[in-house]
């Protein structure tokens, strides 16, 4: 080719090459954010015909591959359909060395009769609602030192506890958490992430048969932090899950809650607010899997972003498996870009096995805050900084009032004021 | 469509109990285009590819170099590129195995008589020459196996300056314009598939719209393939020129074999300034046909690019469809509608991409599931840094008649701008007992009514349909849905 083209002059030189901006003679780039060799040139192009691994796709999410062995999970390029939207460069290592720095401290305030332990990881509870399904968490699996329990008594009424969970290093650390709300117990947690960190995290909740839990993981991290955290539950006969994800500070968040019934009837509301200002990327990548009869879910996020490269990723999946019959399930991301510059990816996937359901969709919108909203309350007297103040504020309330911890609201309404300040400034 | 052939090409999966018992079923429910024809050419046509085949193609066409060389570039890219790992399982396609080239006659007809006999019988079975004859269709191409056999465009048209060509053809009359839009929207390393059909190229549709040109009555291209373990590798690029309009129709389908043939093809659209294309696809490809296709259009300033795109046969169609907003107010439309029975799986959806600002774009899309059939919603709304006031709306809907059959939806959202408006939705229902028992109710058999109840499902796109092609749909939805019930 090169030799031709160098003989044709001007406009003809172009043949067979792109005229669209961004396009490279290999089309678009899918992850930009882990640049990858042409499969012309450099070690890609001594591969053998038609590329290292061709196998069959998964067929469905369900298929993705579960191991506590972190020899089951290959090394990660990139290009892994759930990691091309994460920048591996800015992931610390976590995906790459055990990380062997002591976890973050974790400290209790909460209900009378509550504790906390710190067990071995061969403790029976370790292990009792989660499997690591990517590379990230299986290595924490295996570099934790210890594990830190939390248990609500059987029968426990309007529980609450506050785990602070506080770093102060920047050096690759592992976590293991369990939460175990037995049965029919009612309670809120709280896992509130301060300081800074390089952590990759395991939370495993198991939300036994006709308990009641709300668990809320706030990243309220100092803007060097780099987070990763796996958060999976088993929720179990006539249970009801909620959980709730804010995430607000780090440079790096990716947040990865899942929710999996155990028995049938239950109920999972999964929640998320996130607000990402200029250069953070914030991610999270939820699961429902409905394997259970007549269990039903609700998924909302919402999102905020401002400033240049702010990167926000928010990937649902909700599964419908063959035995789920009268399942109800919706799912729905929104997110609000405030100014230029800021990038919001939203993918909600659904796959549906059964036609024996109650209903099952989605929807995702991504835009500004509406004009008319704006209009209407400067057309009675209030300014527009203000009005738009009230919009979003207006916006992501629907998420902090679904927290029920009234200290915690009033928190993030300022956590939400601080940052819409700053947009103005 | 004589029950001889029916019966010759009768699906082995067909419930041989309900025949039995409704003897007027005979004939519904099969594959109605599975008749294969005699042929030498295909018998004898080379298996596999290497830089030895693509040559030959090469200069069997007689090919000016730079073709050649962007060819064998193409052969470099696919075999380099790995398998999507995403998408349907592809693990059937056997490369070395897949026929590359098939010339069926020597030489292109103007006249149906003038085609050898079991080529034009059948394209008379297709009842081709009939549309062509009731001016139902302005121009028509139809390609057997690798290249075009029939060519015809209205008189009007060619005098008003319409290219309507076949590819190969063009590329020998039109040397500078393919030289400028060859390769300009889908270039050769885009995709592994893509790639293929780089390398191995033969037929397909070229049309030139000149400015201002309104071609009101559609041009129709009809592709068939005959060989088993063929690949048709059909590659059509479209230039609508300032302010003219077309609409580009093709149908496809393909006899019922043992094994699997292949089909990959590219189209490239270009809508220049306030153009608009139309691009309506029938795919109704046999049971043993993978559809590797890659379909984009790039779109100047207020120019519209529609694509309508119908997905009834193949065993696996990958096809997203795309639309490239370069222009300001530049318009992308996709209706989608996807059929997905047993042993099938329809992966499809469509790709907007907003480049400049003040564009916009809608894609509605139902798909159908049942009898163990699959079929997936995958798209892609993406929003490129300064291009404000962009309007997109995504809806999927998709309907399961039974427990054994799949849906999914995969919407991929991109926004990195601030002055948008977007949406997706999507709903999954099923067809309600109360729907069927209200129409049951007023006299109509189960069969019937549900067959009602999906043709009302899928009517927003129906009716964008030209009018027997809707009627055909229809028929290809009653056929789908026999037996689905009960």
């Amino acid at each position: 080719m090169t030799d031709t083209a160098t003989t044709l002059s001007g406009e003809k030189a172009r043949i067979g090459s792109p005229s669209i901006a961004g396009f490279t003679e290999e089309g678009e780039n899918l992850s930009p954010l882990n640049e990858d060799a042409s499969p012309l040139g450099g070690d890609a192009s001594k591969a053998h015909s038609h590329g290292a691994a061709a196998g069959i796709p998964q067929a469905s999410r369900g298929e993705r591959p579960t191991s506590y062995d972190l020899a089951d999970f290959p090394a990660l390029t990139g290009r892994e359909e759930d990691w091309r939207f994460t920048p591996l460069k800015r992931l610390g290592g976590l995906h790459k060395a055990a990380p062997s720095a002591d976890a973050p401290a974790v400290a209790l305030a909460g209900s009378e009769g509550l504790a906390l332990e710190t067990v071995a990881m061969d403790d029976a509870r370790v292990g009792s609602a989660g499997v690591p399904d990517d590379r990230v968490s299986a290595n924490a699996w295996n570099a934790a030192k210890e594990a830190t329990v939390l248990s609500i008594p059987a029968g426990a009424e309007g529980a609450e506890a506050i785990l602070t969970i506080k770093g102060d290093s920047s050096e690759a650390a592992a976590q293991h958490v369990v939460i175990v709300a037995e049965p029919n117990s009612s309670s809120v947690v709280v896992l509130d992430h301060v300081g800074t960190a390089v952590l990759a995290q395991n939370v495993e909740v198991d939300v036994k048969e006709g308990a009641k839990l709300t668990l809320v993981s706030l990243q309220a991290w100092q803007n060097d932090a780099i987070h990763t955290s796996a958060q999976q539950a088993k929720v179990g006969k006539d249970a009801y899950y909620k959980h709730v994800a804010v995430t607000f500070g780090g440079d790096l968040v990716r947040l990865t809650p899942s929710a999996r019934f155990d028995g049938p009837g239950a109920e999972a509301e999964m929640y998320g607010l996130y607000f990402a200002d200029a250069g953070q990327h914030l991610e999270h990548r939820l699961l429902v899997d409905h394997n259970q009869p007549r269990c039903k879910s609700n998924v909302l996020y919402k999102g905020a972003l401002q400033g240049k490269d702010a990167h926000t990723v928010w990937v649902g999946d909700v599964l419908i498996r063959k035995n789920a019959e009268g399942t109800d399930s919706y799912e729905a991301n929104r997110n609000l870009v405030l100014t230029d510059g800021a990038r919001a990816d939203s993918v909600p996937n659904l796959e549906i096995e059964t036609g024996q359901i109650e209903g099952a969709g989605h929807a995702s919108t991504t835009g500004r805050f509406d004009d008319e909203h704006l209009f209407y309350l400067m057309a009675r007297g209030i300014d527009e900084k203000t009005a738009r103040r009230l919009v979003v504020r207006g916006f992501l309330n629907e998420i902090i009032q679904k927290i029920g911890v009234a200290d915690l609201e009033d928190r993030l309404n300022e956590t939400v004021e601080a940052e819409l300040a700053a947009t103005e400034n | 469509m004589t029950d001889q052939i029916a019966q010759e090409t009768a699906d082995p999966g067909v419930n041989n109990e309900i025949l039995e018992k409704n003897p007027e079923l005979h004939g519904i429910g099969n594959y109605e285009y599975g008749w294969s024809d005699k042929n030498d050419a295909g018998a004898n046509a080379k298996r596999g590819i290497d830089e030895d085949v693509v040559r030959d193609i090469s200069s069997k066409k007689g090919e000016p170099e730079w073709m050649l060389n962007l060819r064998l570039k193409g052969l470099k890219y696919f075999e380099r590129k790995p398998m999507p790992t995403w998408g349907a399982d592809l693990s059937g396609i056997d490369f070395d195995n897949i026929k590359y080239f098939v010339r069926s006659t020597e030489q292109q007809a103007t006249t149906w008589e003038d085609l050898p006999d079991d080529i034009k019988n059948t394209y008379d079975k297709l009842g081709i020459p009939e549309a062509e004859k009731q001016r139902l269709v302005s121009g028509v191409a139809a390609q057997y196996e690798s290249e075009v056999v029939y060519h015809q465009l209205r008189e009007d048209l060619e005098s008003q300056g319409v290219v309507f060509l076949d590819t190969d053809t063009a590329l020998r009359d039109y040397p500078e314009v393919f030289q400028e839009y060859f390769g300009s929207v889908i270039p050769v390393g885009d995709n592994k598939f893509g790639s293929l059909n780089t390398a191995v190229w033969s037929g397909g549709s070229f049309v030139y719209v000149p400015k201002g040109v309104h071609v009101d009555i559609p041009l129709q291209a009809y592709f068939r393939i005959n060989t088993e373990n063929m690949g048709q590798f059909e590659r059509t690029l479209i230039i609508a020129d300032e302010d003219s309009y077309v609409h580009y129709i093709e149908g496809c389908t393909a006899p019922i074999y043992q094994s699997d043939s292949l089909h990959s093809a590219v189209v490239e659209i270009i809508v220049k300034k306030g153009a608009r294309v139309r691009y309506t696809t029938i795919q109704n490809w046999s049971n043993n046909v993978y559809n590797l296709v890659t379909k984009r259009a790039i779109c100047e300033e207020g120019a519209t690019m529609e694509w309508v795109d119908g997905n009834i046969g193949s065993k696996v169609t990958m096809k997203y469809p795309a639309v490239y907003l370069v222009g300001e107010h530049a318009k992308g439309e996709t209706l989608s509608i996807a059929f997905a029975g047993e042993g099938q799986h329809q992966d499809t959806g469509s790709k907007m991409v907003h480049i400049a600002p003040n564009t916009s774009s809608s894609i509605v899309a139902k798909s159908v599931a049942r009898n163990g059939g699959r079929s997936a919603y995958r798209g892609l709304v993406q929003v490129r840094e300064g291009a404000k006031g962009v309007k997109n709306s995504v809806v999927c809907d998709a309907l399961l008649v039974d427990q054994i059959s799949r849906s999914d939806t995969y919407p991929y959202i991109d926004v990195r701008e601030d002055d948008v408006t977007m949406g997706h939705e999507a709903t999954v229902s099923r067809v309600s007992e109360e729907q069927l028992f209200y129409l049951m109710s007023r006299g109509m058999a189960e069969d019937e009514a549900m067959a009602m109840i999906v043709r009302g499902f899928i009517e927003p796109i129906a009716r964008e349909l030209p009018m027997e092609y809707a009627l055909e749909l229809n028929r290809l939805i009653e056929l789908q849905m026999e037996g689905s019930v009960g």
